[in-house]
């Protein structure tokens, strides 16, 4: 068109006689006709440079939505979340009007389904329904809603680059979690067996002093009346005691570790969980001086009873056995930022080692030989449980003159205080 | 107290048998034994023990169901064993009817001590109703809502009363959260521990030597409160 254009004009206005389309020279014709001829080719070759173009740019956009789809999806572990960047992507790369997505997977717990928008279920069928398959088998599908229809072959192909593009990232997803369990499975294997292995000495040390106790007892070989058989039986009576406690250590660990230990809150006040322990301790903490230093005002806290009592009872216990003796434990509770209690049970024992005071909340783990001092190795990893469970914090510090465990409870029970009080009246 | 008092034990395993037979009739009490629930109800109703010490976990029966089979037609006192350290088993035995719990394995000394309690406490059922309950340096005058410690009237409001009354008319019972919030509160409140925590403490303050560590107002860790008489 543009060669013809260019043909007639040339003979209009360049061509004798000029300004008409009449040609009088042979010689001009041949010129005429050559030049049409160029013209043609040249534009041909500018057309198809163009419509090159637009293939190139066209394909371009293809690969950076591949490339941008491959990316955000490369990164995530979780099936939901892939999906939902499937689905968002589609949405765009296709300008569709509606996607609804189902993963059927390979266990009914992880198969589920959305839309895109959501809400409102679609007025017609979908125009096109896409697999979303692996080498392993289908794993859902996509279901697409447009009113221009999928003309071009090269949308159809990058439809199915993004369904499998997107069900090698759920498969990717799946194996990662099944990745993440098979580790944790081991873990708790070596747990176990860390655990048989500390717990049968642990076990083994008190029972061996009740069997000599008890056995020389019966043997005769201990006078009736006198100091060593009164030592004896003490004996006997602290090491059940301890097996007991010791017992009682396992299961809590085992509760907190299969997540079955959950609080039962109820409001309560952190003096009269202290005070109670600290009777029920008075007996085991002769040596030590024991001060409860809770302000009158301070809030109810939504707490379960005999946990906190447990949090309190190992982490005076573990005081007593690190301060030196006629030192004093106090323990403090004051009202801390966030709508948070801040709890402390500090003591006048030696410093810990800075690279030990994260680690001592940890299974097993001691600062000072095993052979030292006694105890399961549970007994913070058991408060960290508890406080934990309960949405609050544990740590350890030194302090100036001691040793300092600190944890914070929440204040608020599903968001709220506590009630408040009917109003009294006087007796007489 | 009777001095051949009779003790009927329920449990099913023969080595806490064998032991607290021998410590109990050691300690001049008359003991019977009984190792399922059926056997424990048969013995109890052709001789009536003073006390039954019963534990939750046997073969036949649960020791909740032998809880309230007892209570249908007896009110002597029930002392509930068990290995189970739940505080809703405790507080599902003593709904049921026990009147008090160990958990094993216990002291020997504390369950005697929880023995002589309750067979203190059924004495007095038995008997009429006191009107003034003493307690160490306390003195609960109950038709005359006067309470006194050493001597000295202490004020208290209606309900620190009210709660004080309750738990003083039950002296050595572990009276659960539910029952005393019922009680002093009414039905409707029954859920509201915080009111039980923050009165309890009231109480102690004023009638207690050491709040913190109470001797009369005492706290069972998830379960409830019991008043003790004795020093």
């Amino acid at each position: 068109m543009a060669a013809l254009c260019a043909f007639l004009a040339f003979n209009y206005f360049f061509i004798e006689p000029y300004f008409t389309f009449i040609v009088h020279h042979t010689g001009d014709l041949l010129v005429l006709t050559v030049f049409f001829v160029v013209a043609a080719v040249i534009s041909q070759l500018v057309g198809q440079a163009r419509s090159g173009l637009a293939a190139a740019n066209a394909r371009e956009r293809e690969a950076t939505q591949l490339y941008e789809v491959s990316t955000a999806l490369s990164g995530l572990q979780d099936d939901r979340a892939v999906a939902h960047i499937l689905a968002e992507r589609a949405m765009q790369a296709f300008r569709l009007e509606r996607l609804e997505l189902s993963v059927t997977g390979r266990a009914p717990d992880n198969a589920f389904e959305f839309s895109l928008p959501a809400g409102r279920p679609a007025s017609r069928k979908p125009e096109r329904i896409v697999p979303l398959q692996t080498a392993r088998g289908l794993l859902g599908e996509m279901r697409l809603w447009r009113l221009e229809p999928m003309a071009q072959p090269a949308e159809e192909r990058m439809l199915h680059i993004f369904a499998s593009q997107g069900a090698m990232a759920l498969e990717r997803a799946w194996l990662g979690q099944a990745d993440t369990r098979a580790r944790v499975l081991e873990e708790s294997d070596q747990l176990k067996s860390a655990l048989l292995s500390s717990v049968s000495h642990e076990l083994r040390t008190p029972l061996a002093t009740i069997k000599a106790a008890v056995s020389s007892l019966r043997g005769g070989q201990v006078p009736w009346k006198s100091a060593a058989r009164e030592d004896l039986l003490a004996a006997v009576d602290d090491e059940t005691d301890h097996l007991n406690r010791l017992v009682g250590n396992l299961l809590d660990m085992s509760r907190i570790e299969s997540g079955a230990l959950k609080p039962q809150r109820q409001w309560n006040l952190i003096s009269e969980i202290a005070g109670g322990v600290l009777a029920r301790m008075r007996q085991a903490a002769q040596s030590h001086r024991l001060v409860i230093d809770i302000a009158e005002d301070l809030p109810l806290v939504p707490v379960d009873y005999v946990q906190m009592e447990q949090v309190f009872g190992n982490l005076i216990s573990n005081s007593l056995k690190y301060a030196p003796p006629h030192t004093t434990i106090r323990i403090s509770a004051r009202n801390a930022e966030d709508s948070n209690v801040l709890v402390q049970v500090s003591n006048q024992g030696p410093p810990v080692p800075k690279e030990h005071l994260d680690r001592i909340f940890d299974k097993f783990y001691r600062v000072t030989a095993a052979d030292r001092v006694t105890g399961t190795g549970l007994g913070l990893s058991i408060c960290k449980g508890i406080i934990e469970a309960h949405g609050g914090r544990i740590w350890a510090e030194n302090l100036t003159d001691g040793f300092a465990f600190n944890f914070t409870l929440p204040l608020l029970w599903e968001g709220a205080p506590p009630p408040d009080l009917p109003v009294d009246s006087d007796s007489s | 107290m009777n001095p051949v008092a009779h003790i009927l034990v329920i449990d099913d395993e023969p080595q806490i048998l064998r032991a607290l037979r021998t410590i109990l009739t050691e300690k001049k009490f008359r003991v019977t034994i009984a190792n399922r629930g059926e056997e424990g109800l048969a013995q109890a109703a052709a001789d009536p023990p003073d006390i039954v010490i019963l534990d939750l976990g046997l073969p036949d029966m649960d020791g909740f169901e032998v809880c309230a089979r007892l209570r249908e037609w007896t009110q002597i006192p029930i002392i509930v064993l068990s290995v189970r350290d739940s505080e809703r088993d405790k507080v599902a035995a003593l709904d049921k009817g026990a009147d008090d719990y160990l958990i094993k394995p216990f002291g020997i000394e504390e369950l005697l001590a929880r023995v002589r309690v309750a067979l203190r406490h059924a004495a007095r059922a038995q008997g009429r109703p006191e009107s003034v309950i003493k307690a160490g340096k306390l003195v609960i005058d109950l038709p005359r809502h006067v309470v006194q410690r050493a001597g000295a009237e202490v004020k208290l409001t209606a309900t620190e009363f009210k709660l004080l009354a309750y738990l003083a008319a039950n002296p050595g019972r572990v009276l659960t959260h539910q029952s005393i919030l019922t009680h002093v509160w009414g039905e409707a409140e029954a859920d509201h521990i915080e009111y039980l925590r923050v009165y309890m403490r009231q109480l102690r303050k004023k009638l207690e030597d050491d709040p913190e560590s109470p001797h009369h107002l005492l706290t069972e860790a998830g379960v409830g409160y019991r008043f003790l008489i004795d020093d």
